[in-house]
C-alpha cells in the first residue's frame, strides 16, 4: 500500500463539512494544512516547555534553545547544507527576499548595476527589488516566458552581462507549476557574469527534493506553511561565505556581539540575521514538518507530485471552454492555472465552494504574468501529499457543473 | 418602500433557498436582470474599491432622492450589488446615512457576507454611504 493511501486521517481540517460536501482541499499553492504531528508539537511547547530562546539559564529557556536549534540541523540535513549555520529563519518566503534585496544592494551593488528576474515571478520576487533599485538606481531586466511556459533560457543568456549583480528566479511557478532547469541557469549566470542567484523555493521546497550543494545556487528562500509548517516561519539557506560577507538589515535582540552607546557589532551567523524574539514555536513547528516530510522521503513526495500532474493533465486539460495555464515540459508543478472566457474567476470560485472544492481566484500576486496573457483572474488549483486522483475528479465534476450555471 | 422594509423583503426572499448554491443562483439571475448600466460609466471613479472582481457604483440625484445604477464583470458580485444598490435607491440622503441595518448580520449569504471588514460587500455599502454623505454637506 502506498504511504500516501491513508494520509489524509493525519490531517484533521480534511475532515470538514463544507456547505454539505466533504472538503476538497486543493488551495496548497497559498498554504498547506497542518499535519496533527504539526499541530500537537507546538501545542506540546506552548503547554510544557516554553520560555524565550537564548535568553534565560533555566530549565524551560535550555529546553526551547535547544528545540530551536535543531531545527537548524533539521534543514541542513533536508537541503544538503554544508553547515547548520548556513540556515536562517525568517518570517517567511516574502520577508526573506526583502532582506536579501537591501542587504545585497546594500554590500554589492551600485548605480546601474543590474537585477535579473523572470516574467513570471511572484509579486514578493519583483517588489523588494523595484523597491531597491529606486534606492540605489538599479535596473531590472526580466528573462520571457515562451508561450509553453518554459523559461527562455537564451533571453536569460543574452541578457546577462558583468552589470547583472543578481538574477532572482522563481523554483517552481505557483501558477503553471513550471520547473526552470535550476542547475542550467546556475551555469549560465556563472559562466557570463559575477552575480549571485537566487531561487524563490516557496512552491519548488514542498514539493520536491533539493540539494543546495547540488545546485550550485547562491541563495534559496522558502516559507514554512507551505510545506506543513505554521505561518510566520520562513528560511534563508545562503552560502556561509556570503551569509558572513552580508550585514544585517534589522537590529535589536539576539543579533549582537557588543552594544557601545556609539556602535554595535554583530553575533556571528546566522545569529546576526535574527533580530528581536524568533517565531521559534513556528521554528519548532516547522521541525515537526520536515520530519513528518523526511518520514514520507522526499523522493515519494515527488513521486505523488508528478502522479497527481499527470492525472490533472490527462483529466483537466480538455474540459470544453476552460482555458489552461500549465507548464508543458515533461517535469511540471502539480499546479493548474484556469480561466473561463465570459466568466469570472471569483465567481467560479464562489461556485466551486459550494461543492466543497477550496481553490483559489484572482491573480496570485503574479499580476504582470496575467495581465501579459491578457487575463484578469484565473482560479488555481494545487495538489499537494494529502491530494489524491478522487480529489482531482471531484474537482473537475464541480467545475464542469459551475461552469454550466455561469454561462 | 423604507429601507427596513426592502431589507425584510429581501431576507424573506433569501430565506427560501436552502443553500449557498442556490442563494448564488438568485443573485445570478438579479444579475442578468441589471442589463441598463452604460458601459461607458464603467469608469475608475465609480470603481468600489476592495472588491475582488470589479464592481462600479453610479449615483444619482431626484427629486432630493438618491438612486444608485450598479454593474460588475462578476455575476454573483453583480447580483449582490444590484440587491444592494435597490434597498439603499430611492431613499432620502439623511436616511441612508442615518440607516443602521448591518446587512451582514441580516442577511445569510455564504462567504460573500463574511463579517470581515475588507471584504467587497462592505466596500459596497461604505461607498452608498459616503455618496449620501457628500450630499448632505
Amino acid at each position: 500500500m502506498s504511504k500516501f493511501s491513508n494520509i489524509k486521517k493525519d490531517f484533521p481540517i480534511l475532515e470538514r463539512d463544507i456547505n454539505g460536501n466533504k472538503l476538497t482541499y486543493l488551495d496548497s499553492g497559498a498554504t498547506s494544512q497542518k499535519p496533527n504531528s504539526v499541530i500537537d508539537k507546538m501545542t506540546e511547547i506552548y503547554k510544557f516547555n516554553n520560555a524565550n530562546v537564548h535568553r534565560g539559564t533555566y530549565v524551560l529557556s535550555a529546553e526551547t534553545t535547544q528545540e530551536y536549534e535543531n531545527v537548524r540541523y533539521k534543514f541542513q540535513s533536508f537541503l544538503n547544507a554544508t553547515e547548520s549555520d548556513e540556515i536562517i529563519f525568517t518570517k517567511g518566503t516574502t520577508e526573506a527576499l526583502n532582506f536579501l534585496a537591501n542587504s545585497i544592494a546594500n554590500k554589492f551593488m551600485s548605480e546601474g548595476d543590474e537585477i535579473i528576474l523572470s516574467e513570471i515571478e511572484h509579486h514578493a520576487n519583483i517588489i523588494p527589488w523595484q523597491m531597491v533599485a529606486e534606492k540605489y538606481k538599479l535596473s531590472i531586466k526580466y528573462v520571457k516566458v515562451n508561450e509553453d511556459f518554459s523559461l527562455d533560457l537564451d533571453d536569460l543568456s543574452s541578457k546577462l552581462s558583468s552589470k547583472t549583480k543578481v538574477v532572482s528566479i522563481v523554483g517552481e511557478s505557483n501558477l503553471s507549476g513550471m520547473l526552470p532547469d535550476i542547475k542550467e541557469i546556475n551555469n549560465l549566470v556563472k559562466a557570463n557574469s559575477d552575480a549571485l542567484l537566487i531561487i524563490d523555493g516557496a512552491q519548488l521546497v514542498p514539493h520536491r527534493k533539493v540539494d543546495v550543494q547540488d545546485l550550485g545556487i547562491d541563495f534559496l528562500v522558502f516559507s514554512g506553511h507551505k510545506m506543513l509548517g505554521p505561518t510566520g516561519i520562513g528560511i534563508v539557506w545562503g552560502k556561509k561565505e556570503l551569509l558572513n560577507s552580508l550585514d544585517p538589515v534589522y537590529g535589536g535582540g539576539d543579533m549582537i556581539e557588543e552594544v557601545h552607546y556609539d556602535k554595535a557589532t554583530w553575533a556571528p551567523v546566522p545569529h546576526k540575521f535574527e533580530a528581536g524574539t524568533p517565531p521559534y514555536v513556528e521554528a519548532i513547528g516547522l521541525g515537526a514538518a520536515v520530519d513528518y516530510l523526511q518520514e514520507l522521503g522526499m523522493s515519494e513526495v515527488e513521486k505523488h507530485s508528478d502522479e497527481l500532474r499527470e492525472y490533472g493533465r490527462k483529466v483537466l486539460l480538455d474540459i470544453d471552454g476552460v482555458n489552461v495555464i500549465h507548464s508543458q515540459e515533461t517535469i511540471a508543478g502539480c499546479t493548474f492555472g484556469m480561466y473561463v472566457d465570459g466568466v469570472h474567476a471569483a465567481d467560479l470560485s464562489l461556485m466551486l465552494d459550494t461543492h466543497g472544492v477550496a481553490v483559489r481566484a484572482g491573480h496570485h500576486c503574479v499580476q504582470p504574468f496575467h495581465r501579459k496573457l491578457g487575463i484578469d483572474a484565473t482560479i488555481r488549483s494545487t495538489a499537494y501529499i494529502y491530494n489524491d486522483k478522487k480529489d482531482i475528479d471531484t474537482f473537475k465534476s464541480a467545475l464542469i457543473s459551475s461552469v454550466e450555471m455561469l454561462r | 418602500m423604507s429601507i427596513r422594509e426592502k431589507v425584510d423583503e429581501y431576507k424573506k426572499i433569501l430565506d427560501i433557498f436552502p443553500n449557498d448554491q442556490e442563494k448564488y443562483q438568485y443573485l445570478i439571475e438579479k444579475a442578468k436582470e441589471n442589463d441598463s448600466f452604460p458601459s461607458e460609466l464603467r469608469l475608475d471613479n465609480f470603481k468600489v474599491i476592495g472588491c475582488q472582481s470589479q464592481v462600479w457604483l453610479v449615483p444619482e440625484e431626484k427629486d432630493e432622492k438618491l438612486f444608485f445604477n450598479s454593474d460588475s464583470d462578476a455575476l454573483i458580485a453583480k447580483g449582490l450589488v444590484t440587491l444592494i444598490a435597490s434597498i439603499y435607491s430611492d431613499e432620502k440622503a439623511e436616511d441612508i446615512v442615518s440607516n443602521e441595518i448591518d446587512l451582514m448580520e441580516e442577511f445569510e449569504l455564504g462567504v460573500i457576507l463574511s463579517p470581515a471588514r475588507r471584504n467587497g460587500a462592505y466596500s459596497m455599502l461604505k461607498t452608498i454611504k459616503e455618496y449620501a454623505k457628500k450630499l448632505i454637506t
